[in-house]
């Protein structure tokens, strides 16, 4: 399978790919101003694996939506390969959590996994096989035709993996892309990310309140907390790169990785 | 679902004949009962009028007469309604400033307009096209105009991450995902077409049903009077008909995705 990006394999890459200095965010101004984030560093290595964990509520969704060009910060820089993220950029693709409503119902799936395609100005035969190649890769090999209403939430979200995929950008920004499915499908997507990580060594950039999850699928996991939130840890988890729902969480680096953020989150 | 729509369940189809043949009834009896006067026409006289009409040749040429005033007025509000909606939609500015003339000319009684159109244009079929245009276009372009302002968040988001041109946007976004609004204006002002066409012809005297309905009146012919109205329901409701099963089958998606 010839899908996209350079950098495999994924794990231990090294090269710097995405930076955030001093990003601040803050609604209204004035004494109602109502600050969101607070000086946050991040930095994300080509074909690294970062979680973004913080509680229900911290700022999680602006931070992915700065970061994905969608709102404009009020203070600091995000670059991607070195250039500044000014608005939405094609080295960045997003997969939403509302994925039921961020697919368009009057087109098919191939239609849907195709129409950015189809915006970059890409032939029609050629965004479809992109499209057909990219919802194989996401386990829905024939489904094309599918219309979204006519798949569960967990195909759905499929379908929105794949149309990021075949969008071909550096980096794939997640926001709680699996906090409305049933817990099985919830692992089973957990493991399709893993594996389009491992196998294509695209970046992945996810944002959660789930503990587990985070440390389950990342190489590097960001604590955000406080109010404004900022970073309040940065945890390297080298648990390696086969991942195991059941080993790997019974593994006791990953306890003690999850009593630390737990005591960070407590403690903020 | 769809399947269920088209096979007919005999049982419904029993009570719904049986529903007409109650109608029928009650009307017979009221007759005799001479509560109306004495000239209305019994069930009979009516089926009977039906029958003659519908083998008269100015029969057909005021249904042609109508119909094509209501098709051009409608076909003009629709074109005129959905580029109009779609535009003030899709511009928030627009919208915002449109809106107060928009909320007033929904509100404007247009059928009394037509005296300032008969004085304009005469009493005459294209007299008659306008108002029917008129009077369909309020429906079509507020409906076009909530469906191109109803627009996901979600959709939004995405349309921005993946950097869709406008052009794209506007043709495989905006205008798709308004489409069950826009076919709900189209198929209220398709009923209010024949609507005023026929008021129009009634009070105006414009060839066409309506003017063979005041004709048949004065000249005492109460039963073609009501046969003649018997065919200005039965074409309204025909195309109510047609363009409920032809937004079915063109938006099934909308059906299906919005229960």
């Amino acid at each position: 399978m010839s899908l996209q990006t350079a950098h495999s394999p994924a794990r231990r890459a090294t090269e710097q790919l995405m930076q955030v200095r001093g990003l601040t965010m803050s609604y209204g101004s004035g004494a109602a101003e109502n600050k969101i984030l607070q000086d946050l560093d991040l930095d994300v290595r080509a074909g690294e694996f970062v979680s973004i964990v913080g509680p229900s509520g911290v700022g999680k969704t602006t931070l992915l939506r700065c970061l994905s060009g969608l709102l404009a910060p009020k203070a600091g820089t995000i670059s991607v390969g070195g250039q500044q993220i000014t608005g939405p950029h094609p080295d960045l693709a997003v997969v939403f959590q509302d994925y039921s409503r961020s697919l368009l119902p009057w087109m098919s799936t191939r239609e849907n996994v195709a129409f950015p395609l189809q915006g970059k100005g890409m032939g029609k035969a050629e965004r479809n096989a992109l499209a057909d190649r990219n919802l194989a890769a996401v386990g829905l090999a024939g489904q094309g035709d599918k219309y979204p209403w006519e798949m569960s939430g967990g195909m759905q979200q499929r379908v929105a993996i794949a149309r990021a995929l075949a969008y071909n950008a550096k980096v794939l920004l997640m926001d709680e892309p699996f906090a409305s499915v049933d817990a099985q499908t919830r692992f089973d997507l957990e493991d399709l990310v893993i594996d389009l990580h491992t196998n294509l060594g695209v970046t992945v950039i996810l944002v959660t309140h789930d503990i587990d999850e985070a440390l389950y699928l990342a190489d590097k996991v960001v604590v955000i907390a406080e109010k404004p939130a900022t970073v309040v840890d940065v945890i390297e988890t080298n648990f390696g790169e086969v991942r195991d729902q059941v080993e790997t969480k019974a593994d006791p680096r990953f306890a003690e990785a999850r009593a630390r953020i737990l005591h960070r989150l407590r403690d903020h | 679902m769809s399947n269920q729509a088209r096979t007919v369940d005999p049982g419904l189809a029993l009570q719904r004949l049986l529903a007409v043949a109650v109608l029928l009834a009650v009307w017979q009896v009221v007759v005799f009962s001479g509560v109306l006067p004495s000239m209305t026409p019994g069930v009979v006289e009516i089926a009977a009028a039906i029958g003659s009409t519908i083998t008269s040749a100015v029969f057909w040429a005021s249904l042609g007469k109508t119909m094509l005033a209501a098709l051009s007025g409608w076909l003009i509000a629709v074109a005129a309604g959905t580029g109009l909606g779609l535009l003030v939609g899709s511009l928030p500015r627009l919208d915002r400033s449109s809106s107060i003339l928009i909320d007033f000319g929904r509100s404007f009684p247009v059928l009394a307009l037509m005296p300032v159109v008969i004085m304009m244009l005469g009493s005459n079929t294209r007299m008659e096209i306008v108002v029917v245009a008129l009077s369909c276009l309020w429906p079509v372009l507020v409906q076009t105009i909530y469906g191109a302002r109803r627009q996901e968040a979600a959709v939004v988001d995405t349309v921005r991450t993946f950097r869709i041109p406008k052009l794209l946007w506007f043709r495989r976004v905006l205008l798709p995902g308004a489409m069950p609004f826009i076919a709900t204006g189209i198929r209220i002002s398709a009923s209010i077409s024949i609507l005023v066409a026929v008021g129009v012809e009634v009070l105006s005297q414009a060839p066409g049903i309506g003017r063979q309905i005041t004709l048949a009146q004065q000249a005492q012919h109460w039963d073609k009077a009501f046969a003649y109205l018997f065919f200005a329901g039965l074409v309204g409701w025909g195309i109510a008909l047609l363009l409920q099963t032809a937004e079915a089958r063109l938006l099934k998606w909308n059906r299906q995705a919005n229960g």
